[in-house]
């Protein structure tokens, strides 16, 4: 089976992805290597990872995010995951999963404000 | 009722986790578990899928259908002939990993079922079967 295609959108400084609904370990690999290169590329001040569309959360792929959260803020981004729906929450939850300092957002559009407010100097709580 | 009862997965591949899950999520819903449960159950077998191919390579994932009296259940048995879990209690700690992996595979699949049993032999191989109930 082939990889699923996963695009990198850029929109002003920030990147926008959205993680196909159920990927396979190597499509999060490379989804990792396609955010950190667009991420130089475009010398991006934040990522939105649309999971709006997962349908399984395990460990691999949870792993997999919270080290390009690490790795993205290394580059001096702030990532935020938007639209995790609720039956994944719960179960990522009670696998014991974490996604590290990634913020969260429930979808898109609060999650372009979120990283708009951390630019514009605005705090908040 | 002509839907399948039980079913067989070979596991040999990276790209099986993912099938698995597909087989198991028809399998699932077909059954009537409702969302939450549904994604507690693909996800616990996309842990235990990985563990079979990353620890023993190749394995097979069997399905059946339990009618037990009043209730009705998912039970899902993964078989591999690999290395085997030296300390099976250990293994069931959180975070404990002899591999690159979190640690969360097992415990965590253990949480999200609400049956678990793992059979494991060094040096003959791992068998571990979960079970879901299907709530009245």
């Amino acid at each position: 089976m082939a990889l699923e295609s996963i695009s990198v959108i850029k929109l002003k400084n920030l990147l926008l992805v959205t993680v196909p609904s159920d990927p396979d370990d190597e499509t999060i690999s490379a989804l990792q290597e396609q955010v950190l290169e667009a991420m130089a590329q475009h010398e991006a001040k934040g990522l939105v990872l649309d999971i709006s569309r997962v349908q399984t959360l395990d460990s691999f792929f949870a792993r997999t995010v919270a080290e390009t959260v690490q790795m993205v803020a290394l580059m001096g981004g702030r990532t935020v995951l938007a639209g995790m729906r609720a039956n994944v929450a719960v179960t990522a939850t009670q696998l014991g999963l974490t996604v590290g300092n990634a913020l969260s957002a429930l979808d898109v559009d609060r999650a372009l404000d979120l990283l708009n407010a951390a630019h514009s100097g605005v705090r908040h709580v | 009722m002509n839907e399948p009862q039980q079913g067989e997965f070979q596991i040999t591949s990276e790209n099986d986790i993912v099938m698995a899950r597909k087989v198991v999520r028809d399998a699932a819903t077909t059954l009537g578990f409702g969302i939450t449960d549904v994604t507690r159950i693909v996800t616990a077998a996309s842990e235990l899928t990985r563990n079979i191919y990353h620890y023993a390579k190749c394995g097979v994932m069997y399905w059946r259908v339990l009618n037990q009296d009043t209730r009705v259940g998912l039970e899902l048995t993964f078989k591999d002939s690999g290395p085997g879990i030296p300390d099976v209690e250990r293994a069931m700690e959180p975070g404990f990993t002899t591999g690159k992996g979190l640690g969360m595979g097992l415990p965590g699949s253990k949480r999200l079922m609400n049956e678990m049993t793992i059979e494991s032999t060094v040096g003959k191989g791992t068998t571990v079967v979960v079970r879901k109930w299907l709530k009245q």
